[in-house]
């Protein structure tokens, strides 16, 4: 039976299977545990038949009549001698078996309850919610019944009693009936005594026993001396009178078999009720009568070195249950002992459990000889590295590679440098044409090592041939059109380029490649941030496309410069970075004069390739340019601009020209620099690329014009400097030392709402964060303002003028859970002070400063607050990444539709409107200071478009169009003919 | 019981006992009843409105983005 497997599905329908189908579908029936004869064949109706599927190349599948690779295999099957339970139906077990009656089958709900869960279940399924909430309320309202509503028990005359079912993991079931004690008379004696502790209490005769239970007296006396057992009336009676418990717990073990008869007496209404599709599953069906056999192909066996073959754990556990089976039934057809029976059928049921789990909590796991535990069913399924989420939603790919990244400058943002290892690994595919045929032969005879060489070439027959060093020359002369050559990476090829973790969607982006020599996977500075890339080692990763859809998509949705804005806050998060910022800091804070060769050297890597007009001319007569002047030759010529920068100051830029204030990370900067933000959002991505690109190559040049550099000695400050900073610490000490002596003396004043304790902790921690702010300043004082470490506090380049104070002032209090350190010894944080020892020094105040050095004692302390930082970052970088992993999966599915609705995949409405607004974050301004100037941009766009004021009026509807012109001569139906083609880089 | 439709922070939740204007919300959206946000009938909001189970109300709320939006939700249990 071969099925051709459907290539479009329509839907999925999930069920039980019926015993008669795993019959009808098995290719043999199993019942022999060994696999190969002496010769090495398969032994007929063994687990390895040669029916169930062949993987030894040249053997034919005895089935279909396919050799190993076309024949998928097929299942067989196992006529187990007992049933068993299904391991992955236990609580739907138990759940059925506490709500029907174990002697009619029915659902212990009344007709309108049913109605009512059926109702319920409806409109869960309409609404989207679980069924499995109803289903479960359904269960509970069914269990509470205690009688079944439908049939009458005979010996009693009521309605049925329903017993508690008790599930023991994993696969027993006991039914809890409650029974008369068989101490009850000893139990009913020693209650009638007299209570030895209670004067009052003069114990109960007989005959008042008779009285106050309406039994006669001599059938108390013979209950009393365990002659009659007493009915459950008389029995609830005598509990009554004495306020005793004469029942006990008596478990009864449903075997399988029980449990597959009473599951067959359910009608097929009553499951419907629960909602379960009584035509595709019926209950009976998860009590095994019949095992499937997997085909062979899912467990094939492997030849080792040494000839021996080795079995999968499949094939192993199958052959367990093989085994037992047959005990099973010799011993049966023997007529051994019940026990015997009863415990090889709880064999046989660990097997099957084990075959389909081997990880069910209770059970001890399958092992092979060697201890390991079993691979079986689920675990194939489960997990990591599961079949779904290691398989399915994500495997190796080909046309991949992996390499460390390192930086280069020279490279556009959009491209990325690949290695000519990788260049010649990957490929693409051409399509040979009569227009690319001259260039596949060249392709094909450089071969698979020159680059740029081809790998493959494809016959328009389907053949594929290996381009080797031998055959290449030979090889390209064959070539012709409607041939496929598998080329090379070259020059201009689009990839996409990935860094994990893939946090957002700028952590993977398209690049254009530029082959270069040597290992590392190369890519301009600025895009660091958008990946969160450094180059102390990371690793990117990078995937060539393979057709020309995707091509296309990636050029135009996914190259970096279509990522400049951030849809996270809307503002560009591609800009300059640390040495960019400090190089246009010291182009333009004090705006200094180059003459005509340094101002063309620090332009050289921009598209400006004249000079403006001179600024003035020095002493000598030579022409300057300043700084603003250079920094705005990049700058659109039209651009106006207002803003406050970090450093503090008002930067003006006015049609185009640099006027006025520093050039900082507020201007140019990644997250958010001003000007790259305007520029993306009022010229277009691709201006905004040119523009970041030649700033950081400016100021590149301009840093190293000026030199830039960072030592030891940048932060040492005078000798005098050092002695105020110590004079600050030394008057906090003092000011610390009388709050202590207040506090002792009982006099200090506790703030609303805290302790003294509190207060006084408080108050110091206050005095010494004053103590180090003092000192930062004192230190801040002393540098200069060409101080580099000042320069990339104040442009926003790096660090903060708090590391300097640390560096150069006083390191400050550290702290453990916000609070000066507290922990160590009894009363002390260490052995070198006195027990409570207030000051400032016992409880982790370095005084000292970084470059200063710190003392033994200090630098403990400051270990425990930098312990404190590191614990932090990893729990919260766990925590948080697995926060995200859910947030993604719970609105992966979310979609924005056509009309502006966000649904989910059921149709159903999350937002009326996207984000109410129904804008893009990254097509609005970002603020309201900052405004998008829709007007400028129309009317920059329309004068772009029409050559003469005649069209541009008509366009715009001031001009009636003439009326006798053919249709052909419209504005703007010859756009294709002026508008240039944009070449990218 | 404190009233909570009357604070400034709850938006205003209409019941639309106008089934045609229901109807036009329906056409508007295309879509079923049942594709609607929810809301729970026993909601603090809804004390004060009659709404029934399977009712539509229009919720009018102060927006970060749009200054005011509206949005619909299907009354259930
Ligand atoms: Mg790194
Ligand atoms: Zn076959
Ligand atoms: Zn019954």
């Amino acid at each position: 039976m071969a099925l051709d497997s459907p290539k479009e599905l329509g839907a999925i329908q999930f069920g039980l299977m019926d015993p008669e189908t795993y019959r009808d579908m098995s290719a043999t029936k199993v019942i022999t545990a060994d696999t190969y004869d002496d010769d090495g064949y398969p032994i007929d109706m063994g687990l390895m038949d040669p029916r169930l599927g062949v993987i030894d190349p040249g053997l034919e599948c005895r089935t279909c009549g396919q050799h190993s690779g076309s024949c998928n295999g097929h299942f067989g099957h196992i006529e187990l001698a007992a049933p068993v339970i299904h391991v992955g139906f236990t609580k739907l077990i138990r759940r059925l078996l506490r709500a029907t009656c174990r002697e009619c089958g029915r659902l212990s709900l009344t007709d309108e309850e049913k109605e009512e869960f059926s109702e319920k279940l409806e409109r869960a399924k309409e609404l989207g919610e679980d069924p499995n909430d109803v289903l479960k309320a359904a269960i509970r309202q069914a269990r509470k019944a205690g009688r079944c509503p439908y049939c009458i028990d005979q010996s009693t005359g009521e309605p049925t009693k329903q017993h508690d079912i008790k599930h023991e993991k994993p696969t027993t079931y006991y039914e809890v009936q409650d029974v008369l004690s068989g101490e009850y008379s000893e139990l009913i004696a020693s209650a009638m005594q007299p209570d030895p502790d209670d004067e009052d209490d003069p114990g109960m005769a007989p005959q008042e026993l008779a009285e106050k239970t309406d039994i006669p007296l001599d059938r108390i006396n013979q209950i009393l001396s365990g002659e009659f057992r007493p009915k459950a009336d008389d029995r609830k009676a005598i509990e009554r009178a004495l306020d005793i418990d004469l029942t006990e717990e008596d478990m009864n073990k449903l075997m399988p078999s029980d449990i597959r008869d009473w599951f067959e007496d359910i009608p097929d209404e009553d499951i419907e009720a629960i909602g379960i599709d009584a035509e595709r599953s019926r209950p009976e069906w998860m009590i095994l009568t019949v095992l499937p056999v997997p085909p062979v192909t899912a467990r094939p066996s492997i030849t080792l070195d040494n000839g021996q073959r080795s079995e999968d754990d499949l094939t192993h556990k199958l052959v367990d249950i093989i085994r037992i089976n047959q005990r099973f039934m010799e011993n049966r057809e023997a007529g051994a002992p019940q026990l015997i029976i009863e415990d090889l059928w709880e064999l046989l049921q660990y097997h099957v459990t084990t075959f389909i789990d081997n990880e069910i909590s209770g059970t001890p796991p399958a092992r092979h000889r060697s201890g390991r535990p079993l691979k079986t069913l689920s675990q194939r399924l489960k997990g990591k590295e599961g079949r779904f989420r290691g398989s399915l939603s994500g495997k190796r790919v080909n046309f991949s590679a992996r390499t460390v990244i390192s930086p280069d400058p020279t490279l556009s943002l959009n491209e990325v440098g690949v290695p000519r290892r990788v260049a010649t690994e990957m490929t693409q595919t051409m399509n040979v044409t009569e227009r690319n045929l001259d260039r596949a032969r060249r392709f094909v005879s450089n071969g698979p090592e020159g680059h740029p060489g081809a790998n493959y070439v494809k016959r328009p027959d389907g053949r594929r041939l290996k381009v080797t060093e031998k055959n290449c020359e030979e090889l390209a002369e064959k070539v012709e059109e409607e041939w496929e050559v598998n080329r090379h990476l070259i020059d201009g090829d689009i990839v996409i380029f990935n860094r994990q973790p893939s946090l957002h969607r700028m952590s993977i982006m398209a690049h254009e490649v530029v082959v270069m020599p040597y290992k590392t996977f190369r890519l301009n500075t600025t895009v660091c941030p958008p990946y969160n890339a450094d180059f102390d080692g990371d690793e990117m990763n990078m995937h060539a496309l393979q057709n020309e859809e995707a091509r296309a998509e990636a050029r135009v949705l996914m190259r970096v410069q279509e990522q400049i804005l951030s849809p996270r806050f809307g503002e560009n998060i591609i800009g300059a970075i640390q040495d960019h910022i400090s190089g246009t800091y010291l182009l333009t804070h004090e705006n200094p004069q180059f003459s005509e060769t340094q101002a063309l050297d620090l332009l050289r890597a921009t598209s400006v390739d004249t000079l403006p007009e001179p600024n003035g001319e020095t002493e000598t007569g030579d022409p300057y340019w300043t700084g603003r002047a250079l920094f705005s030759e990049l700058l659109p010529d039209d651009l106006s601009l207002e803003f406050t920068s970090s450093a503090g100051d008002d930067v003006v830029i006015e049609d185009g020209q640099h006027l006025e204030g520093t050039i900082d990370e507020d201007a140019v900067g990644a997250f958010g620099g001003e000007i790259v933000d305007t520029i993306t959002k009022v010229y277009g991505e691709t201006r905004a690329r040119i523009f970041i690109n030649e700033i950081a190559s400016l100021a590149m040049r301009s840093i190293m014009h000026f030199g830039f550099s960072l030592g030891i000695d940048d932060e040492s400050i005078p000798e005098e400097a050092n002695e105020m900073v110590d004079e600050a610490i030394e008057n906090a000490y003092e000011q610390i030392q009388e709050l202590i002596e207040t506090y002792a003396a009982g006099e200090l004043e506790s703030l609303p709402g805290r302790t003294v304790d509190e207060t006084l902790e408080m108050k110091i921690m206050q005095r010494l964060g004053k103590a180090r702010d003092s000192a930062g300043e004192i230190a801040e004082d002393h540098f200069g303002d060409d101080n580099p470490a000042v320069i990339m506090a104040r442009s926003g380049a790096r660090g903060s003028m708090l590391n300097l104070t640390q560096m150069a002032g006083c390191v400050g209090q550290q702290a453990v859970r916000g609070e000066r350190i507290n922990r160590g010894y009894e009363d002390r944080t260490l052995s070198h002070f006195r027990p409570n020892d207030l000051s400032a020094e016992a409880h982790g105040f370095v005084e000292n400063s970084y470059r200063g050095g710190l003392t033994p004692k200090e630098f403990f302390f400051h270990a425990m607050g930098g312990r404190e930082g590191l614990v932090d970052t990893a729990v919260r970088t766990s925590k948080s990444g697995y926060l995200q992993r859910r947030l993604i999966n719970a609105l992966s599915e979310l979609e924005a539709q056509y009309d502006g609705t966000v649904r989910d995949t059921s149709g159903t409405i999350v937002q009326f409107e996207f984000g109410e607004d129904g804008t893009s974050p990254v097509k609005v301004s970002s603020n309201v200071e900052n405004e998008i100037d829709v007007g400028s941009i129309a009317d920059r766009v329309i004068d772009n478009e029409f050559t003469s004021e005649e069209e541009k009026a008509r366009f715009l509807g001031t001009q009636e169009p003439p009326t006798n012109l053919s249709e052909y001569a419209g504005p703007g139906l010859n756009k294709a003919g002026t508008q240039e083609v944009e070449s990218d880089d | 019981m404190v009233d909570v439709s009357q604070h400034e922070l709850v938006p205003d939740h209409t019941v639309l006992d106008d089934p045609e204007e229901v109807e036009a919300v329906l056409e508007e959206y295309n879509v079923n009843k049942t594709n609607l946000p929810k809301i729970k009938r026993t909601d603090p909001a809804l004390r004060e409105t009659e709404a029934e189970t399977g009712d539509v109300v229009r919720i009018e709320r102060d927006s970060r983005t749009a200054d005011r939006a509206v949005v619909y939700r299907l009354v259930v249990e």
